[in-house]
């Protein structure tokens, strides 16, 4: 099965990828210039690398491969600046969040590339409404099993990764009440959802050959997963997040994906349900619609409670797998902001209030995203 | 039979300036679609076309005095258009890329020497050959800011060409008002007035300037951030600083630009909200093409076309010098500094307005540099437009997609 052989990466390995919105400077509405903000960057070194999207209006950034969060964020930060100083040459704003406030859909330009053409084309309207920025964070596994058994006991815990993430309370002007509208772009999409209830790494690939069979889909890239294996890359690739307003809190996720992991890896007292998978669009939806304040079913304990306390709980115990990891301080540090009941949403939807229009939310949005982050 | 003719108009009836106003309007709007969908020009061709077509030179509906009386809508739509340049000026962009500054200062510098120098070799005067070189060193605003917004155009090079326009605007009227002193001693005034005439205009339209800015910043910050009445503010101010020009006799061009920048980069608390004219922009710019069209001679070119094709050569290789050598260095993608030196191309009704103002001071002065730059404001009012449509659709920045239920060109 070509390409579909899982490299072996190193366990916990943790890669970075964020979306981010290119605006211009005159109205704080999207840009159109990833290409020429791109070919400015092939001349220069910059740590990672800088890739287009599906649309002119987007730009996303890869960390490399990283064992602990700190070094993802110091080369992040490395990154932020190279390109913002670019952006700033061609009077262009870097700005994080799940979605651009105000933006219209029907504005945008799809990246000149054959790839995003034929999402277009097959797609229609859905892939210019998928002007959405999300963080992926990547996983190394030891080999597909466990990647598979990842991807089964993560699901429980993505509602934490929308409310800790979620930034995209606005959408086409209006405030959508969600602290994610983000996600229900993604929904749209024939193949977006979760993974099948496999087993094991085996009976992944029976399901993949049966989908392309049928001429569904052509490799991994077509599914719009929540948690999705990159045999390629050896890693789990965890999809939910909103791009967060600063590198440092992307970095923060990914040392709490990774300590959490690891947690699950060690533990082992559950096995893989699928119940998870029952009560995820519940799960899911109240994580987009309340953040941190949504309830959470736990199938494995058989109760609901606010995902904000779940996440506290599980911060605590996942501890001990984040001082082995160097990430004691990115778990303290999301779940001191769950305490004090902070978001990016609400950043943004308090900024609205004190500024009183959109295109200021994303003027200060993106010179919170052109000042460095304190390093760890 | 009684006598009815009480309450019949005479015959024919007196049609004021109103009709011959909407008629304008008409003509241009029918002008600019014709334009559009029968050969996928620009509309603003198709509006200057209908203005020629109407004007002296064609069916003859409008005559001189209309133009003299239309000078006041002429000046409200260009105020309106340069307020709008002058508001799309970043002055922190060019804190950031130097490069981009001595760009846009070259493409100034470049344009008018190289006019100067061509026209001397024809054996001009100098003062005539710098005032219009000075002329020709601007690009039409209107033009370039009606064909960016017609095609939607977004990018590097539609914000660079808004930008340059803005630089050599200024530039000209600079260059042009500090002519002033050696035409007044050439025309033996006053050193008092060779000297304090100029600074009267520049200092004046930049502190009437300054003042609608202070006025917009202060009204706007109390009226908080409601696009309707902001729009309604921005539209009345500008209504008024043209007044006000006007009436102070400062140009108004360089008051509303002033007005524009200083709105764009004072305004520290961001009190305004991004700015959209829409449709009541659209409207004077159509007046204003239109009238640009009726004012254009071509009567004369046959007898200049050899100065007025070196004219609008050398201006384009001036303008484009600076643009090619500093493009890649201020962050142009390849291909990029000729597009935009291209889109650069358009003259038109600032340069008339600038060549007409000059003529009331001085009739004699202004009829021989009208004989020099009117003949290049006729051919670059026609060509111009479709350098700019060319220049930004070939850089891929204009929208592939027409608007929703909009016909395509050619359909």
């Amino acid at each position: 099965m070509a390409g579909m052989d899982f490299s072996a990466s190193q366990s916990l390995s943790v890669g970075i990828e964020i979306e981010l919105q290119l605006v211009r400077a005159h109205d704080r509405d999207l840009a159109h210039e990833a290409g020429d903000l791109i070919e400015r960057l092939a001349k220069r070194k910059v740590p990672g690398e800088v890739k287009p999207e599906v649309t002119l209006s987007m730009i996303e950034l890869n960390s490399s491969i990283h064992t602990t969060f700190a070094g993802a964020l110091a080369e992040l930060e490395a990154q932020r600046a190279v390109v913002s100083e670019a952006a700033g040459m061609l009077n262009l704003g870097l700005c994080g969040g799940g979605a651009h406030p105000f933006h219209d859909w029907a504005e945008r330009r799809v990246y000149p590339a054959d790839r995003f053409k034929s999402i277009t084309k097959r797609y229609g309207f859905l892939a210019k409404q998928f002007t959405v920025f999300g963080e992926h964070v990547h996983l190394g596994c030891a080999n597909g099993d466990e990647a598979v058994y990842l991807i089964h006991m993560l699901t429980r815990y993505m509602p934490h990764f929308i409310a800790l993430s979620a930034s995209s309370p606005f959408s086409q002007g209006e405030d959508t009440s969600f602290q994610s509208s983000r996600l229900t772009a993604v929904s749209a999409f024939p193949l977006s959802g979760h993974m099948p209830f496999v087993p094991d790494w085996a009976a992944f690939l029976e399901y993949f050959e049966t989908m392309r069979g049928y001429g569904i889909v052509e490799g991994m890239k077509d599914f719009y997963w929540d948690i999705r294996p990159k045999p390629e890359y050896g890693t789990i690739e965890i999809r939910v997040c909103d791009t967060p307003l600063t590198v440092r809190r992307a970095a923060l996720l990914a040392g709490y994906a990774q300590a959490l992991a690891a947690w699950l890896l060690e533990e082992r007292t559950r096995t893989p349900s699928l119940s998870v998978y029952q009560v995820n669009a519940f799960n899911r939806f109240e994580a987009c619609r309340f953040g941190s304040l949504g309830q959470l079913v736990d199938p494995f304990a058989r109760r609901k409670r606010s995902i904000g306390d779940d996440i506290l709980e599980t911060a605590a115990a996942i501890m001990p797998q984040a001082a082995r990891l160097g990430c004691v301080d990115a778990v303290r540090e999301l779940s001191d902001g769950v305490r004090r009941g902070y978001s990016d949403s609400g950043w943004l939807r308090e900024r609205l209030a004190a500024t009183g229009s959109l295109p200021d939310v994303v003027r200060e949005a993106s010179d919170l995203w052109a000042r460095p982050s304190p390093a760890s | 039979m009684q006598d009815l003719s009480w309450f019949l108009p005479s015959w024919p009836p007196v049609f004021g300036e109103l009709v011959r106003f909407g008629a304008l309007l008409v003509a241009g709007l029918l002008g600019g679609e014709l334009a559009h969908r029968l050969a996928g020009l620009p509309r603003v061709m198709g509006y200057v076309l209908a203005g020629v077509a109407c004007g002296p030179h064609g069916l003859g509906l409008m005559q001189a005095p209309l133009f003299a009386g239309a000078r006041v809508f002429v000046d409200l739509a260009l105020g309106l258009i340069v307020f709008e340049l002058g508001h799309r000026f970043d002055l922190d962009w060019l804190g950031r890329n130097r490069w981009l500054a001595l760009a846009a200062l070259g493409e100034s510098l470049g344009a008018f020497f190289a006019i100067y120098a061509g026209l001397l070799y024809f054996d001009y005067p100098p003062l005539l050959a710098a005032a219009a070189a000075a002329v020709g060193t601007a690009t039409s605003p209107a033009v370039v800011m009606v064909v960016a917004h017609d095609l939607r155009a977004s990018g590097q090079i539609t914000e660079r060409m808004l930008l340059f326009t803005a630089v050599n605007c200024v530039f000209a009227y600079v260059a042009l008002t500090l002519m002033l002193p050696f035409l007044h001693l050439e025309n033996e005034s006053s050193w008092r007035s060779a000297i304090l005439h100029p600074l009267y205009l520049l200092g004046g339209a930049g502190l009437l300037g300054f003042f609608g800015c202070q006025l917009l910043l202060g009204i706007a910050k109390w009226l908080g951030k409601r696009e309707d009445r902001q729009f309604i503010l921005m539209v009345a101010l500008v209504v008024l600083m043209v007044g006000c020009a006007r009436a102070l006799q400062v140009p108004v061009v360089v008051a509303l630009l002033v007005f524009g920048i200083l709105a764009r980069n004072l305004d520290d608390d961001h009190v305004l909200l991004p700015l959209r004219f829409g449709y009541a922009g659209q409207l004077l710019f159509v007046v204003l093409f239109v009238l640009s069209g009726a004012s254009l001679d071509f009567s004369g070119l046959e007898s200049v076309a050899a100065v007025t094709a070196v004219f609008v050569v050398v201006r384009f290789l001036g303008k484009a010098v600076a643009i090619l050598a500093l493009g890649r260095l201020s962050g142009l993608r390849a291909g990029g500094a000729g597009l935009l030196s291209l889109s650069l191309l358009p003259m038109s009704g600032l340069a008339v307005v600038m060549v007409y103002d000059t003529a009331l001071l001085y009739p004699r002065f202004g009829a021989e540099l009208a004989a020099v730059v009117l003949s290049a404001v006729a051919l670059l009012e026609l060509i111009g437009p479709l350098a700019t449509q060319f220049a930004l659709r070939r850089a891929g920045e204009t929208h592939p997609e027409p608007r929703a239920g909009e016909a395509r060109a050619g359909t």
